[in-house]
């Protein structure tokens, strides 16, 4: 029977709960932005014992489904001030779900500054004290689980960063090997982590068992015809697992939208250097590992693990958007350095995508010069170190900017843009402007249409056509991240309709009644009407939606673009939400 | 004799060597699908195209003096 850990970190208790009806139905970002609708205050302060931190796995997660192992984290953002989900793979989801725990909710506060950890099993969750974890990286924190409870467990934690509550905090997942490496990022759900004083959630998933469906022969042929799909699409069988995530450098770099030291050029000079086809060719040379699963049951494999030049292990990945953030953003073209900030920004738990373009902005601001890597480098040890420049660069562009009196911060709702600049991909500036959750690249991933061919073909110099194709994708993806899957899985879905069919047969087998394509719409418009509602009442407008000034004057080359959608057609996106 | 320098990406660096771009002598009218068939690159094989860094297809004709950047199905994140 499925069941809900409430942790009250003000009374150091432990509820568990039968899900009512109206969250029996729903897992991962589908639950965690339901709970905070119906359950936090829109006006309450991040940080304070109002908030609460809903880890949730999503509905298809533990089924044996490919690609299905995400997990779900949400709050109110410390970053934004909006509602947040936050998306990561790694084991935990896999574990959460094996027990059967639809999610574990923190809420509260302690009254001191004691760290705890959080001990979950088949019996029930144990809160304990974890002061000895104080000030330790998450590889140090992990590690020590590891050695006391064994192999089998997985680890959510946070760094010294989400200890100081600093805004671009991350939650780190244990990945198969055990290493801290997976991050729901975006929006600095680690600060609310630690606001709540909680170090470490260990879980072991032992005497667990797969969810049950109504229908189990119906899913396993459901699942069969998914994998078959996922098989079938070049991109979830070849690039992604041959050249991961960072085979979109060139591409992005090539069709003018590769932002360049903070956002002045659309192509990069060092692109080449920091490219997916150069981190193959270091990988295989210095026997790394390409084609690497994030978690147990994904067969699209877009991870890797990077060694440095004695093969010793330092990163996994990099990914494409902290390599964008730490190389092109910065003017850097040097790989080696931007996998070590990758491991000091695993280790300190901040967001990568934050993170780069804060330093992106600390470089504008002349802290450091463009395409200082040992300067960046020196940045990030001054989050370890807790001094006040430290502080500021895990907060985030906008407030470091703001204290430096920089005027071209790239955010929206307080969240640095991603690797994409939205004036030479106007659909993904769409997205940007107009995402519940801030600026965010996977809400609504229009470099699918824009730049891609996937899905269709829309033009990204043009404004025409870029509303429609914002929306349709944020609906999508909010069901997808209901779902547990990775999104990773839409490339196939938007090229081919038995990945779609696939997925609808799964939650019906799984649900025990019929599930077509217009209740997977319906289930993501349902999440994006709670999230937009909540922002309203938090005191997001119209006003908020838009992107920073300067990306509709200053033209971007080598296109001389300018973000053109009007205002009026950005208001549209939500029409479907009264 | 113009030309066009072609760079080919991820999985179609083979068709050249490994390397990242070549020089194709053209004449003028010819399409992308004639330049990437002299390179011996299947044109079914490929998905993204830019020439000057907008998007074309197959079937663009060239001048001279383009540079051209072609890609197999990409996607990441």
């Amino acid at each position: 029977m499925a069941v809900i850990y409430r942790i009250d970190m003000s009374e150091q208790t432990v509820r568990a709960e039968q899900p009512g009806q109206s969250y029996r139905e729903l897992g991962g970002r589908g639950l965690t932005s339901t709970m905070l609708a119906n359950e936090v205050a829109p006006l309450c302060h991040p940080l304070s014992s109002e908030n609460k931190l809903v880890i949730s796995p999503g509905l298809l997660t533990g089924t044996g489904a490919p690609c299905s192992g995400r997990l779900s984290v949400g709050a109110k953002s410390p970053l934004t001030g909006t509602i947040k989900e936050s998306n990561a793979g790694g084991m935990a989801a896999l574990a959460l779900a094996a027990l059967e725990i639809k999610a574990i909710v923190l809420e509260g506060k302690p009254e001191d500054d004691t760290l705890y950890r959080l001990v979950v099993t088949g019996d029930g969750v144990k809160i304990e004290p974890a002061g000895d974890l104080a000030g330790l990286g998450n590889y140090d924190t992990v590690a020590r689980q590891f050695e006391e409870f064994g192999d089998k467990v997985t680890c959510i934690s946070i760094g010294p960063a989400g200890e100081m509550c600093t805004s671009a905090a991350s939650v780190a997942v244990t990945d198969v090997e055990g290493r801290p490496t997976r991050h729901g990022g975006r929006g600095g759900l680690g600060a609310v982590m630690g606001s709540k004083r909680i170090k470490v959630i260990v879980i072991d998933p032992t005497g667990g068992r797969r969810p049950k469906s109504a229908d189990p022969d119906a899913f396993k042929k459901a699942a069969r015809k998914f994998a078959e799909a996922l098989k079938k699409h070049p991109l979830t069988s070849e690039t992604l697992p041959t050249y991961g995530t960072n085979a979109l450098a060139n591409v992005i770099n090539e069709a003018g939208a590769y932002p360049t030291r903070n956002f002045s050029q659309g192509q990069f000079e060092g692109t080449e250097a920091i490219s997916g086809e150069r981190q193959h060719d270091i990988i295989v040379e210095r026997d790394g590992m390409i084609a690497h699963a994030c978690h147990r049951g994904c067969t699209i494999k877009c991870s890797r693990i990077y060694v440095d030049e004695n093969g010793q292990y330092v990163t996994k990945g990099p990914e494409y958007e902290t390599i964008w953030a730490h190389g092109a953003d910065c003017g850097i073209d040097d790989f080696d350095a931007i996998a070590r900030m990758d491991r000091l920004d695993d280790d300190l738990g901040l967001d990568t995508i934050e993170t780069g373009a804060t330093i992106g902005v600390a470089m504008e601001a002349g802290i450091i010069p463009f395409g200082d890597a040992e300067g960046a480098i020196g940045l990030l040890e001054e989050v370890r170190k807790g001094t006040p420049l430290g502080r500021l660069v895990a907060s985030g562009a906008e407030v470091l900017g703001k204290t430096y009196g920089v005027s071209r911060i790239p955010t929206v709702k307080g969240q640095s843009m991603p690797a994409y600049d939205p004036r030479a991909a106007q659909g993904i500036g769409v997205t940007y402007a107009t995402s519940t959750m801030g600026a965010d690249h996977t809400a609504g991933y229009a470099i699918t249409a824009n730049v891609l061919g996937v899905g269709g073909n829309v033009d990204p110099l043009q404004p025409e056509n870029q509303v429609e194709l914002s929306r349709n994708l944020q609906i999508a993806t909010a069901a997808i991240d209901a779902s547990g899957l990775c999104l990773f899985v839409a490339f196939a879905v938007l090229d081919d309709q038995n990945a779609m069919d696939a997925i609808c047969e799964m939650f019906a087998a799984l649900l025990g009644r019929p599930f077509t394509a217009d209740d997977f719409v319906g289930l993501g418009k349902e999440v994006l009407k709670k999230e937009r509602q909540f922002n309203a009442a938090a005191g997001f407008t119209s006003a908020s939606d838009r992107l920073p000034n300067f990306f509709k004057t200053e033209q971007l080359a080598p296109h001389n673009a300018t973000f053109s959608v009007p205002d009026e057609a950005l208001d549209e996106v939500f029409d479907f939400v009264e | 004799m113009s030309h066009v320098r072609v760079s080919l990406y991820a999985t179609l660096r083979r068709y050249i060597g490994g390397a990242a771009s070549i020089e194709v002598d053209i004449e003028p009218g010819l399409t992308v699908q004639d330049v990437i068939e002299q390179l011996g690159v299947p044109p079914g094989q490929t998905r993204i195209i830019f020439v000057d860094n907008r998007a074309a297809d197959l079937s663009k004709r060239l001048e001279g003096g383009e540079k051209l950047g072609i890609f197999p199905a990409i996607g990441g994140g």
